[in-house]
């Protein structure tokens, strides 16, 4: 059996649990450089999946997308981000609202109720419970990543995470849209971070803190 | 080359605008080219009307509903661009906050409205979709105060989440296409779906799950409560000819979207689900703006509010579905746009002229800006649906239909709102129109720019209370076909 082929099964019975463990370590991270790196991480996983599967299915297009999918998430955006973060002089901790122990057993019953909830679902969509409930959990440690970490930052994490898991699942149960409809995804996503970015800097402007926790002049 | 021409207009528009440094000149390429966009659209919207639904290449389309919104945009974008040209010397210059960025940002927006309603693609309204958030998300942070990027990253980080939902929902929908055996190119494309739906073996299940997802994502954008907390801030704290586009086109387009899936859906796994979340979401969002409007402080938060509760209306003439209450819902998202635009133009004068919109601080506006207090007074008795305005015939098309199909509960809340919001309008108002003047208007009287867009705004209203034009009809008539 040739190198590849093996390289293809073994990436795709096991980045279930690669996953599972990019999310347990970001609720304990403690540091916006640490998240960063998580999630740079978390896409080279998802990246070896992409390629896996084009390989598994021969779909030439899937190629594209996973080149796309690496430079985007596993170069670019980190870069950025730690080019904002530098350019901030922000504080480096992400303000967790959450000790990171109370994290952790908060994503581990998101985990435990992603296989509960995909259990159903899974028989009909011929896709094994791991794939599914790891795209599902990683859509919603990126929502509770969101409203428990007070930095602006972790919130563009938090939702890149989400997104990663919406690709997941996209990626897992039809092997994707089509390329164009992918491209146009990646390209909005892009101009959201960038815009992000610009309200960061107006953020430190005119509060002269990036705690989001603190912006809360707007009620009722 | 129709449908593309009525894309390319605003996208080059915005680069164009971009060119003009001087005040003037920008408004004036402005105008101009806003010009050129309604006429191109009422070519689209003409066409369609004569040969039928249009396809230009695998990724624009425009039917009968397409038309009916676009002819929304085309309306409401001609009076918002001749109100910011009057309204514009009120703004000053800052790096990113001059005129010809205004009016660059404006243009984008208009293109990802306008793409929302001509794609063929559910993938591209999407994107589209996602498109608006991005283009306003600027324009929403526009003033660079504390609350207006307060309201500016709420309003992106929200949108974004809420939107990110939808597009799970678009996959799952996508998946069950699939599954049922459709090419992965006609499964995203909603003629295909359309045409499918009663005879291909959709799994009701993936279809349901992809209702949910969509109405709690494209819900996100409508304004629906749980998910309107972007909404107030940022109609509040955007410049007013923004919070125009907001609540009369941004609400329309995201709600239009949510038809698509509702009619693909409802052919596909009988109206029962999908009719009864909008129920649901029309019936909480109603009560829940309804009971805010009450207590609102200040006056564009209190426009928000009632644009969550008119929301709610239309979702709930959607959710009854029959001939009246698809009519009405339509009917309504125009009657809408035009009383929300109108009262919109006027808070902005307020603003302007007392330098604030708490409501509490302004008292005896009707003597010292008698014109603005006219317009302020029509477009409150229009929006909360007395005769002889127009948003009164469609929300009485809407009750009917709850009365026809028996749905007392329906009709019950809808009228017990309806009376909460007239009740809080009228203190709200008679609180800032009557007593004595405690501050003088700078200018009291409009310019001729202000005076067409309200005068406009509020003559529409009017003659639609008192008869719906035949053309206009027509169009109608097309748009719930569709629907049906």
């Amino acid at each position: 059996m040739d190198f590849v082929g093996i390289a293809t099964g073994k990436v795709l019975s096991s980045f279930s649990v690669f996953l599972f463990l990019t999310i347990l370590l970001l609720a304990v991270a403690r540091r916006i450089s640490t998240s960063v790196l998580l999630f740079s991480l978390q896409s080279a996983v998802i990246t070896a999946e992409v390629l896996a599967m084009a390989f598994q299915e021969k779909l030439p297009e899937a190629y594209v997308v996973g080149v796309l999918v690496f430079v985007i998430k596993v170069v670019a955006i980190p870069r950025a981000f730690f080019a904002l973060t530098k350019k901030l002089k922000t504080v480096r901790d992400v303000k967790a609202s959450t000790t990171p122990t109370q994290s952790v057993f908060i994503v581990a019953a998101v985990i435990y109720l992603s296989y509960a909830a995909v259990h159903s679902y899974s028989g009909s969509v011929h896709v094994p419970d791991d794939a599914l409930a790891a795209a599902v959990s990683l859509i919603l440690t990126g929502a509770f990543l969101m409203v428990s970490r007070k930095k602006a930052l972790m919130q563009m994490l938090g939702l890149l995470v989400l997104e990663n898991g919406i690709f997941l699942a996209a990626l897992i149960t039809t092997f994707g849209m089509p390329l164009v409809i992918e491209i146009g995804i990646f390209f909005d996503i892009l101009i959201g971070l960038l815009l992000m970015g610009i309200f960061t800097f107006r953020i430190s402007d005119t509060f002269e803190h990036l705690d989001v926790s603190k912006l809360r002049r707007l009620r009722g | 080359m129709i449908l593309l021409s009525a894309l390319a207009i605003p996208l080059l528009g915005a680069g164009l605008v971009l060119c003009f440094r001087n005040q003037r000149a920008a408004t004036f390429a402005a105008l101009v080219l806003g010009g050129f966009e309604i006429a191109a659209l009422s070519a689209v919207v003409w066409q369609v009307h004569i040969h039928g639904a249009l396809q230009e290449g695998r990724y624009l389309r425009a039917d009968g509903l397409s038309s009916f919104f676009l002819m929304g945009i085309a309306f409401i974008s001609g009076l918002v661009l001749v109100y910011a040209s009057g309204y514009l010397r009120h703004m000053g210059e800052g790096r990113f906050s001059s005129p010809r960025w205004f009016y660059a940002l404006v243009f984008l927006f208009l293109f990802t409205m306008i793409s929302v309603c001509l794609s063929a693609n559910l993938g591209l309204m999407w994107i589209m979709m996602e498109g608006t958030t991005l283009a306003s998300a600027l324009l929403v942070g526009f003033y660079n105060t504390e609350g207006a990027v307060e309201a500016g990253w709420k309003y992106l980080i929200v949108c974004t989440v809420g939107i990110a939902f939808a597009l799970f929902g678009t996959i799952v929908l996508y998946l069950a296409a699939v599954k049922a055996g459709m090419s992965s190119a006609a499964a995203l494309d909603w003629v295909s779906l359309m045409n499918a739906a009663p005879h291909v073996g959709f799994d009701p299940h993936l279809l349901k799950l992809a209702f949910v997802f969509v109405i709690v994502g494209y819900g996100t954008k409508i304004g629906f409560v749980p998910m309107h907390s972007w909404l107030p801030d940022a109609h509040a704290e955007a410049p007013t000819p923004v919070s125009a586009l907001l609540s009369a086109v941004l609400l329309n387009c995201a709600m239009y979207a949510l038809m698509r899936y509702d009619a693909i859906i409802s052919r596909a796994a009988g109206p029962g689900f999908s009719r009864s979340l909008l129920l649901i979401f029309g019936v909480i969002s109603m009560v829940v703006a309804g009971l805010l409007i009450l207590v609102q402080r200040n006056l564009k938060r209190l426009m928000a509010y009632s644009s969550i509760e008119h929301m709610g209306i239309i979702a709930i003439g959607l959710g009854l579905g029959g001939p009246l209450g698809l009519f009405g819902a339509l009917l309504h998202t125009f009657n809408h746009s035009v009383a929300k635009s109108l009262l919109f133009f006027s808070a902005g004068n307020v603003r302007h002229n007392l330098g604030t919109l708490r409501m509490d601080g302004i008292s005896g506006m009707s003597r010292t800006m008698p014109q603005t207090s006219a317009a302020l007074l029509a477009g409150s008795l229009a929006i909360v649906g007395l005769p002889p305005f127009s948003l009164f015939i469609s929300e009485f098309a809407i009750l009917s239909e709850a009365f026809t199909q028996a749905r007392y509960l329906v009709a019950i809340v809808f009228l017990a709102v309806l009376s909460v919001v007239f009740g809080g309008f009228a203190h709200h108002l008679f609180h800032m129109l009557c007593g004595e003047p405690d501050r003088r208007a700078e200018n009291s009287h409009l310019i001729p720019s202000e005076y067409m867009a309200m005068g406009i705004a509020a003559l529409c209203l009017l003659f639609f209370g008192a008869r719906i034009p035949h053309f206009f009809g027509v169009l109608l008539r097309e748009a719930t076909a569709v629907l049906r």
